[in-house]
C-alpha cells in the first residue's frame, strides 16, 4: 500500500520534473528560432548591402552622380559591423565559422573593387573605371558572397528544422511521459481508494465484530455476576440454614443435659442419705459415679456445648452480617475513628497506651456500620494484643492511592508470626500465645466485611515488631462493586 | 383459663426432645393441662381443622408452633390459622430457634400473638418456659363456637 502511494507519487513528481524540464527546452528553442531570425536577418542585411553597393557602383560608372559614392560608402561602412555580427551569432558553428571567413575575404575583395571604381570615377576617370568593371572578377565576388549567404541561411533553416524536430520529438516524449503518469496517477487513486473501501470495510467489521464482543463479555460478565451471585446467596442461606439446624439439637443435648444434672443431684442426694443411714448399700462405684464421674462428664458436655454455642452464633452472625443491605454514605474518616476511640477510651487508659490519628485521614462513601465494625475490631485487637514489654502505641492513618482509600492501624504491639499472616482471617484460628479471650471471629469478620465493600484487607507483621493491618477500599463503593463479595 | 371449658394445648414441634422439654417445664409451672403433640404441619393441621377433638370443632385451644418442620413451614400454618377461618381467633405462641428480626416481624405482621426465641442456654430455656406457662395459666382463650358471630 505504502510502496503503491509512493510510486503514485514519485510519478507524479516525475511528470513534474518531465513538464518542467520541457518548458525550459521550449525556452531554449525559441531562443534558437530568435536567433536563426536574427542570423537570418543579419545575412539579408548583408546581402542588401553588398547587392546596393554593387548596384551604386554600376550608377556611378554610368553616370557619375555624387550620390552613388555616398551610397558606396554607407554601404562600406555598414558592412563590417553587419559582417561582425554574424560571425558573433554563428561563432557555435565551425562550418558557419568558415563560411564567414569566406564572406570575409570576398567582402575584402568586393571592398577592393569598390573603393578602386569609386576613387577612378571621383578622379574623372570613368573610362578606366568602366574599363576596369568589364574585366574584374566582381560579378562572381558578388555571386559567391549571394551563394555564401543563402548556404548560410540555409545552414540556418536547416539546423532550425533540426532542432524543431527534436523540439517536436520532445514535447511528444512529454506528452507521453504525462499520459503514462496521469495514467499512474489515475491507477494509484484507484488503487488507494479500493485499499480504502477495504480497510473501511474491515475497520467496520472489526469495530461490529469488537462491540459484539463487548456486548457477549459484558452478557457474560452479567451472567457471571449472577452465577456468582446465586452461589454467594446459596452459601449464606447454608451458613444460616447449618447454624440455625444445629441449634435445635444443642437445645437438647443442654436440655437434657441440664435434666441429667439435677437428676444427679437426687442421686447423690439419696447416697449422701444412704452414707449416713445405712452405709452399707451405697457401693464404691455408685458413690464415684454420683459424687464425681457424673457431674465430671456433665461439666465437659457443657463447656463443650457452651464453646459450640458461641461458635454457631459467631457464624449466624457472619451469615446475618452478609444478608444486611449496605447502606453507602459519605462518611468522615477522621471524626468515625474518633468516635471509635471514644467508645474504647476506658479501655486504651487502662492499658496505658496512647492512640494517635495521623493527619486527616480520606473521606469516603460506604456503609457506615460496616466501616465502624471493621475500624472497631482492627483497634480492639490491636489494643488486646500489646507487648507487655513498652508502652502500647496504636497509629490510624490513612490516604487515597489510585481511586482507592487505603487505611492503616499500626500497633507496637506483640505482632503476628509470618506464617500465620494469612490464618488469622480464616474464621475461629488465632495466632500466638492464647491468654485472650476470643473465638477467632474479629479478623474473619473484618475481612467478609472488607470484601462485600469491594476491599480488601492485609497483614504486615513480625513477632514482636508490631503489626500493621492494611485496608484498601473504593473511594465510593458502588453496589456493582461490592455484589461479588 | 375457664374452668369448665378446659382448653387444649396443641404443640406443633417436630423435635421429640424440645416437645419433651417444652412439655416438662410447663408442668413444672402447674399446668395440667391436655397437651397434644405434634411433630408434623400436615397431620397437626388436621387436627386442628376437622378432628372431632380438635379445636375447630371441639372447645378453645392455645396452639405452641415451631417454625422448623420438615414437611411445611410454621409461618404457612400461622397464616392459616390467622386467615378466615373458626381459629382465627386461637392465640398462637410461635415458639423457635430462629431469632431473626426479619422472621419475628413476619410472625406479629401474620397474627401470631407471642413469639419466643428458644434460647440455648438450657437455664433460660427452662424459665422461659415456665413463665410461658404462668402466662398461659392466666390468658383468656375465646371460645371457638363463638368465631362465627
Amino acid at each position: 500500500m505504502i510502496l503503491l502511494v509512493a510510486l503514485g507519487f514519485g510519478a507524479v513528481v516525475f511528470a513534474g520534473c518531465v513538464a518542467a524540464w520541457t518548458i525550459s527546452q521550449g525556452e531554449t528553442y525559441s531562443e534558437q528560432v530568435d536567433h536563426t531570425h536574427d542570423v537570418e536577418a543579419q545575412l539579408s542585411e548583408f546581402r542588401l548591402l553588398v547587392e546596393r553597393a554593387e548596384t551604386a557602383r554600376r550608377g556611378y560608372i554610368l553616370t557619375g552622380d555624387g550620390r552613388y559614392a555616398t551610397i558606396i560608402d554607407d554601404a562600406l561602412t555598414r558592412i563590417a559591423p553587419v559582417l561582425g555580427a554574424i560571425g558573433r551569432l554563428t561563432a557555435d558553428n565551425p562550418r558557419q565559422v568558415a563560411r564567414v571567413a569566406q564572406l570575409r575575404d570576398l567582402t575584402l575583395n568586393q571592398k577592393l573593387f569598390l573603393e578602386t571604381t569609386r576613387d577612378m570615377v571621383a578622379a574623372g576617370r570613368n573610362a578606366q573605371a568602366l574599363r576596369v568593371f568589364r574585366t574584374d572578377t566582381s560579378g562572381q565576388t558578388v555571386a559567391l558572397i549571394r551563394a555564401v549567404s543563402l548556404d548560410m541561411a540555409e545552414e540556418e533553416q536547416r539546423l532550425l528544422a533540426h532542432r524543431s524536430d527534436q523540439q517536436r520529438d520532445a514535447v511528444e516524449r512529454f506528452y507521453f511521459i504525462l499520459a503514462l503518469a496521469g495514467f499512474l496517477v489515475i491507477l494509484v487513486g484507484a488503487a488507494s481508494l479500493w485499499l480504502i473501501l477495504r480497510y473501511t470495510k474491515a475497520l467496520s467489521e472489526s469495530e461490529r465484530a469488537l462491540r459484539s464482543l463487548n456486548d457477549n463479555l459484558e452478557g457474560a460478565v452479567r451472567e457471571r455476576t449472577r452465577d456468582l451471585q446465586r452461589a454467594n446467596e446459596e452459601i449464606q442461606r447454608f451458613a444460616y440454614i447449618v447454624s440455625h439446624d444445629l441449634r435445635s439439637p444443642l437445645v437438647n443435648i443442654m436440655g437434657f443435659t441440664a435434666e441429667l444434672e439435677a437428676a444427679t443431684g437426687a442421686i447423690r442426694e439419696l447416697i449422701e442419705r444412704a452414707d449416713a443411714t445405712a452405709p452399707e448399700i451405697a457401693t464404691p462405684e455408685a458413690r464415684a459415679a454420683a459424687v464425681d464421674d457424673l457431674p465430671e462428664a456433665i461439666s465437659f458436655i457443657r463447656t463443650s456445648t457452651q464453646k459450640m454455642d458461641r461458635l454457631i452464633n459467631a457464624i449466624l452472625k457472619l451469615s446475618r452480617q452478609g444478608r444486611r443491605v449496605l447502606a453507602p454514605e459519605a462518611l468522615d474518616m477522621t471524626r468515625l475513628i474518633s468516635g471509635i476511640e471514644d467508645s474504647l477510651r476506658h479501655r486504651i487508659d487502662s492499658a496505658g497506651a496512647t492512640f494517635v490519628i495521623e493527619k486527616r485521614l480520606p473521606q469516603i462513601v460506604s456503609d457506615r456500620t460496616a466501616i465502624e465494625q471493621i475500624f472497631s475490631n482492627l483497634i480492639e485487637n490491636a489494643l488486646k494484643y500489646l507487648s507487655p514489654n513498652r508502652p502500647g502505641r496504636i497509629v490510624v492513618r490513612g490516604r487515597t492511592e489510585d481511586g482507592r482509600a487505603i487505611f492503616e492501624v499500626e500497633d507496637n504491639g506483640r505482632g503476628i508470626d509470618p506464617r500465620d499472616h494469612d490464618r488469622v482471617f480464616d474464621l475461629f484460628r488465632r495466632s500466638g500465645t492464647q491468654d485472650q479471650p476470643g473465638e477467632g471471629i474479629g479478623l474473619a469478620h473484618v475481612r467478609a466485611l472488607a470484601y462485600r465493600l469491594g476491599g480488601v484487607v492485609d497483614c504486615r507483621s513480625e513477632l514482636d515488631r508490631g503489626a500493621i493491618f492494611r485496608l484498601s477500599l473504593p473511594i465510593r463503593y458502588s453496589a456493582e462493586q461490592g455484589a461479588l463479595s | 383459663m375457664t374452668e369448665h371449658e378446659p382448653v387444649n394445648i396443641i404443640m406443633i414441634e417436630d423435635d421429640e426432645g424440645h416437645a419433651r422439654l417444652i412439655e416438662k417445664n410447663i408442668r413444672r409451672a402447674g399446668i395440667s393441662n391436655d397437651i397434644r403433640h405434634f411433630t408434623d404441619g400436615t397431620s397437626a393441621l388436621h387436627y386442628l381443622y376437622h378432628d372431632e377433638q380438635g379445636p375447630a370443632l371441639n372447645g378453645p385451644a392455645l396452639v405452641l408452633l415451631d417454625l422448623n418442620l420438615p414437611d411445611m413451614s410454621g409461618i404457612d400454618i400461622l397464616a392459616k390459622i390467622k386467615g378466615e377461618g373458626p381459629l382465627k381467633r386461637t392465640p398462637v405462641v410461635v415458639l423457635t430457634t430462629t431469632d431473626d428480626k426479619v422472621e419475628i416481624q413476619r410472625c406479629y405482621d401474620l397474627g401470631c400473638n407471642v413469639y419466643i426465641t428458644k434460647p440455648v442456654n438450657y437455664e433460660n430455656f427452662a424459665q422461659a418456659i415456665r413463665q410461658l406457662g404462668l402466662f398461659l395459666a392466666v390468658i383468656q382463650v375465646p371460645d371457638v363456637s363463638g368465631e362465627e358471630e
